[in-house]
Parts: structure tokens; C-alpha cells; sequence
């Protein structure tokens, strides 16, 4: 019963692939045909997540601010989805005079696209990757190396001063964060010796000791990679509290200034999109992809845990933005080179340790030692530097 | 599958030439550096096509995101007032000496290409873990060329922090 919930997607695929064969339709039609009804349904999920998510995160953020979100749409607010695109669809499309009309048009597009296609190499379930790479890892981040060059016409065809800044800041930021992310990446693809994503959820398999599972979360490199990953990924896709190029109160929007209506739309979807592949990544690296938690959870299809876990780590992002303020360029930059960076070293020296010491409590000692003291040092080193001095104040007579 | 499966390598071939020589001929240099980039990634899918998984990717990842934006960023930087092309070229052959100049270093290339003793070789069979056989590679026989980028980039880094840095008066 539960196996066939779990294979219900494949074999609904394969059925309909066979009932169209059987109507005589040549192989490469039906390979192609099986394409379209994949990369459509992957899309289709996201671009729904994409909605609910958007109604989700003011609901959460208004529930930590102590009031309610939108709830005059629909149950609850859930269909303000709807109503907001009926807003940005019939809102004017302002495109400045002296601006590079090509490039304006181009680049919602040129961001629009990398989010979409580093869907394919997710595992989002047990045999459930559309795109089935060896290298896929390095596919994720070669392909979303395309978001900056977007971000960059976005700025530049504004022909505005302040989206050239906001653009050339964004760039900064992304290129900066994109090292931490890269190496806590490879960290996971190191002790699983694949770059396939497949392979990475395969090898947090089994659970030690008949309960434990084997996610990488749980290890010291494990769990310092994640956390490097993910605010790297916070960091990458614009949120707060690095969102300093697209924050309303610094330069009014940065590169998104001179977008309205339906560009702005994509834009939104992209980012969002984007968050929820770099969520979908970091849920495969290091909180086990598809896997249970426990061994009694298996009946419960591998699927819905996958959707489980990407949901739990959106809905974190959504709270950290709740929570914490927005980073200056300055101390963001800093902080990514000065602080992430060393910390990601420390956890590829520290897997290396743990993966050639054998598995047993010296290899944790050490690993955690290899970590540990390296965050203890940074994190002083950060703090002494901004200590609030003791205060003399003068009073005018 | 044969003719589909060649096309996948013309057609990103055909739009590399062309954006490659658009970016040459453009006039505002932002769409000169932007025609650059779709080269770039014209050349990643012809890479990728060929059955070069790994070094597509890395082109990718490299020329897309990273040079490509330092090309963007010298032509800001340097710049920001005047971003058309001046009318007078760099040397006085014309458009005609430039087209000659680049067939002749074309067929220099091609005569170098097909003379050396790579090109007499059959094609070695593709490794089943290519990616686990450049790392072999680079960490076993041709160490020399990790080594050298790894001096390459601790002189970038030294050299960019020398340039960050403020001048002490």
C-alpha cells in the first residue's frame, strides 16, 4: 500500500506513456512527450508553492509582529495569491525613456530561467530526478551563476543611478557568499564521493544503531557546513538579512527600482523559486533528501518527506527574516569572507579528518575539535572589534 | 539519432560565432561584454554537447559568472561616462586588414591543431567516473598544474588586497 503511494507518480507516468504507445507513437516522440509532462509538473509544484508561500510569509511575519496577515481573501487569506496577480497582471508596464529597452526586457527573463532549470537535478523522491546528471551538483551552481549576470542588466538597463549601485552591490554579495556555499557544498560531496545528488541521498542512508539516522546534519562538519550553506543561501538569494540591495528604506528597491507590474512579478517568482531550489539542495546535501527519519516512518512516501523537509527550511527563512535586522554592505561583506569562508575550511578539514580516522569517538572528538575551535576564535575576533567602549558623556551648560 | 544528435553541437556552434563576432562589432560596449557572456555559454553547451560534462559546467560556472562580471565591472569602472565605441579603430588597417589578420591567425591556429601528435591519436574511450579522473589526474601526474594555480591565485589575492588597501601617508 504505501509502495504504491510512493511509486504512484512513476507509475502513473509509465502508464500513460504505454497507453500512448500503444497507439503506435513512435519512441523519441514519447521520450519527449514524458519531458514535457515532467519538467510541466515540476514547475506546476513550484509555481503553487511559489503562491502559497507568498500568502505564507506575510501570515508568519505578521503572527511575529503580533498582528494578523492578510485575511480578508479567500479562507484564512489563502487565495490573496490570486488577487495579486490579478494586480500585477493588469498593472501599467513602465519602462524609463532613456533606458537599454532590450536589456530591460531581457532581464526578468535572464532570472527567471536559471531558477527554473536548477529544478532538474533535485532527487525528489526515491528514482524521482527528472534530470539524472553525474556531475549535478556542479550543474546547480554553474547554472546559477546566471542569476548575477541578471541582476546586472536588471541594474544597468534602468539607466538610474541608484539601480546601477544597488546592482553593483547585489553582484558583490552574491559573488561574495558564493564561495562558502560552493565549499560546504563540497564538503557533502566529498564524504558521499559523488557530485550526484542521488548518490548524496543514498549515502545518508541506513540508521546507526537500528534508529539514528545517518543525515550528514548530524555530524560537527556536518552541521557547521549546513549552517554555512544555508546562511550562504540566504545570502544568495537576496533575503534578509542580507536583502540591503532590494530593502525598500536603502536604495528604494536597487536594481528592481524601474520594474512594475508583471516584470516585477517575475522577478518575485524568481527569487522565490530560487529559495526554494537552494532549499531543496540543502535539504539533498545535508538533511538527508528523501530519506525518513526514522525506520517505523518509512511507510509515509519519501516524497512527502522531501516536501516536508524543504517546507520546514523555507518556513525557518521566513522567520529568521522575521527576526533579525538587515546587515550593512560593509559588515555583510566581512562577514562572508572573514567568518563564513574560514568556517567552511574548518568543516572540509574537519570531514577529512572524520572520514580518515575510522568512525569512532576519536574521529568525533577530533572533527568536533577541528570545527569548534576555529568558531570559538572568529566569533571573539568579531565581537572585541565592535565593543561598545565605556561611554563619557558632556552636558552643554 | 545521428543528425539531431550533431545538431546539438552545430547549433550552439553557429550561435557562439555569431554572438562572438556581434560582440566585436557592437557599438555600446554593455551589449559588446552581453554578447560575450552568450558566447561564453554557447561555448559551456557545445562543451557539454561533445560529452564534456565536467569541463561545460566548470565553464560555465567560471567564464558566466565570474568573468563575465569582472568584464562588466572594468567597463563600469573605468568608463562610466562614455560607453559607446570611439569611431577611430586602434590601428590603421580598416575592417578589411582585421578580417585579413584573423584568417591568417585562424589558419595558423587550425595548421597547429591538426599537425600535433593529439590530433593523430584515436579518441580515448570516456572514463566512467570523469569527474573522480580529473581529480586522479590533477592530484597525481599533472600536480604541476594545480600547484601553478594555486601560486596564480595567492598573487591575485595579494595583489587585490594590496590594491584595497589605503595608502598610509
Amino acid at each position: 500500500m504505501t509502495g504504491m503511494i510512493e511509486r504512484a507518480p512513476i507509475e502513473i507516468l509509465g502508464w500513460f506513456l504505454g497507453l500512448l504507445g500503444s497507439f503506435g507513437v513512435p519512441g523519441w516522440i514519447l521520450a519527449a512527450v514524458s519531458a514535457v509532462i515532467i519538467i510541466g509538473t515540476v514547475i506546476g509544484i513550484f509555481l503553487g508553492l511559489f503562491a502559497l508561500t507568498s500568502v505564507m510569509e506575510r501570515k508568519i511575519l505578521a503572527r511575529v509582529q503580533n498582528r494578523y496577515g492578510p485575511n480578508r481573501v479567500g479562507p484564512f487569506g489563502l487565495f490573496q495569491p490570486v488577487a495579486d496577480g490579478i494586480k500585477m497582471i493588469t498593472k501599467e508596464d513602465l519602462v524609463p525613456r532613456t533606458a537599454d529597452k532590450a536589456v530591460h526586457f531581457l532581464a526578468p527573463v535572464v532570472m527567471m530561467v536559471p531558477a527554473l532549470m536548477v529544478l532538474a537535478i533535485i532527487p525528489y523522491g526515491r528514482d524521482m530526478v527528472p534530470a539524472e546528471l553525474n556531475s549535478g551538483i556542479l550543474y546547480f551552481f554553474a547554472v546559477g551563476a546566471g542569476t548575477e549576470v541578471a541582476v546586472f542588466m536588471a541594474g544597468w538597463a534602468s539607466n538610474n543611478k541608484y539601480s546601477v549601485l544597488g546592482a553593483m552591490r547585489a553582484i558583490a554579495q552574491m559573488i561574495s557568499y558564493e564561495l562558502p556555499l560552493v565549499i560546504s557544498a563540497i564538503v557533502a560531496a566529498m564524504i558521499a564521493g559523488s557530485l550526484s545528488p542521488s548518490a548524496i541521498v543514498a549515502a545518508q542512508g541506513g540508521f546507526a544503531f537500528g534508529f539514528v539516522p545517518q543525515w550528514f546534519v548530524l555530524t560537527p562538519w556536518g552541521f557547521t557546513a549546513c549552517l554555512v550553506f544555508y546562511i550562504a543561501a540566504l545570502a544568495e538569494a537576496n533575503r534578509s538579512p542580507f536583502d540591503l540591495p532590494e530593502g525598500e528604506s536603502e536604495l528604494v528597491a536597487g536594481h528592481l527600482t524601474e520594474y512594475s507590474g508583471f516584470k516585477y512579478a517575475t522577478f518575485f517568482m524568481a527569487e522565490y523559486v530560487g529559495m526554494f531550489a537552494v532549499c531543496g539542495m540543502l535539504v539533498t546535501l545535508f538533511l538527508g533528501g528523501w530519506q525518513a527519519p526514522l525506520p517505523f516512518l518509512t511507510i509515509v512516501p519519501s516524497w512527502c518527506w522531501f516536501f516536508a523537509k524543504v517546507c520546514f527550511v523555507a518556513f525557518t527563512m521566513i522567520w529568521v527574516r522575521a527576526t533579525l535586522p538587515r546587515l550593512r554592505i560593509d559588515h555583510l561583506l566581512a562577514f562572508a569572507w572573514k567568518f563564513l569562508l574560514p568556517m567552511s575550511f574548518a568543516a572540509f578539514l574537519s570531514a577529512a579528518c572524520w572520514h580518515y580516522a575510522g568512525r569512532g569517538p576519536l574521529a568525533w572528538l577530533l572533527s568536533l575539535a577541528i570545527v569548534g575551535i576555529p568558531y570559538l576564535i572568529l566569533g571573539n575576533s568579531f565581537t572585541n572589534r565592535f565593543a561598545v567602549s565605556r561611554r563619557t558623556y558632556q552636558f552643554s551648560e | 539519432m545521428k543528425i539531431i544528435g550533431e545538431w546539438f553541437v552545430l547549433l550552439p556552434a553557429a550561435v557562439l560565432l555569431l554572438a562572438a563576432g556581434a560582440s566585436v562589432v557592437m557599438r555600446n560596449l554593455i551589449h559588446a561584454a552581453l554578447c560575450l557572456t552568450l558566447s561564453f555559454i554557447a561555448l559551456g553547451i557545445v562543451f557539454i554537447a561533445l560529452g564534456a560534462e565536467f569541463v561545460g559546467f566548470v565553464q560555465l560556472l567560471v567564464y558566466v559568472g565570474a568573468v563575465a562580471m569582472l568584464i562588466v565591472f572594468a567597463i563600469l569602472l573605468t568608463r562610466p561616462d562614455r560607453l559607446t565605441k570611439s569611431g577611430t579603430p586602434f590601428s590603421g588597417l580598416g575592417p578589411a586588414g582585421g578580417a585579413a589578420t584573423g584568417f591568417a591567425a585562424l589558419v595558423v591556429l587550425l595548421a597547429f591543431i591538426f599537425s600535433s601528435p593529439l590530433a593523430k591519436k584515436p579518441l580515448p574511450a570516456p572514463a566512467s567516473a570523469p569527474v573522480a579522473a580529473i581529480g586522479g589526474a590533477l592530484m597525481g601526474n599533472d600536480v604541476v598544474a594545480l600547484i601553478v594555480i594555486g601560486v596564480l591565485l595567492t598573487a591575485a589575492l595579494v595583489g587585490a588586497a594590496v590594491l584595497a588597501m589605503e595608502d598610509k601617508p
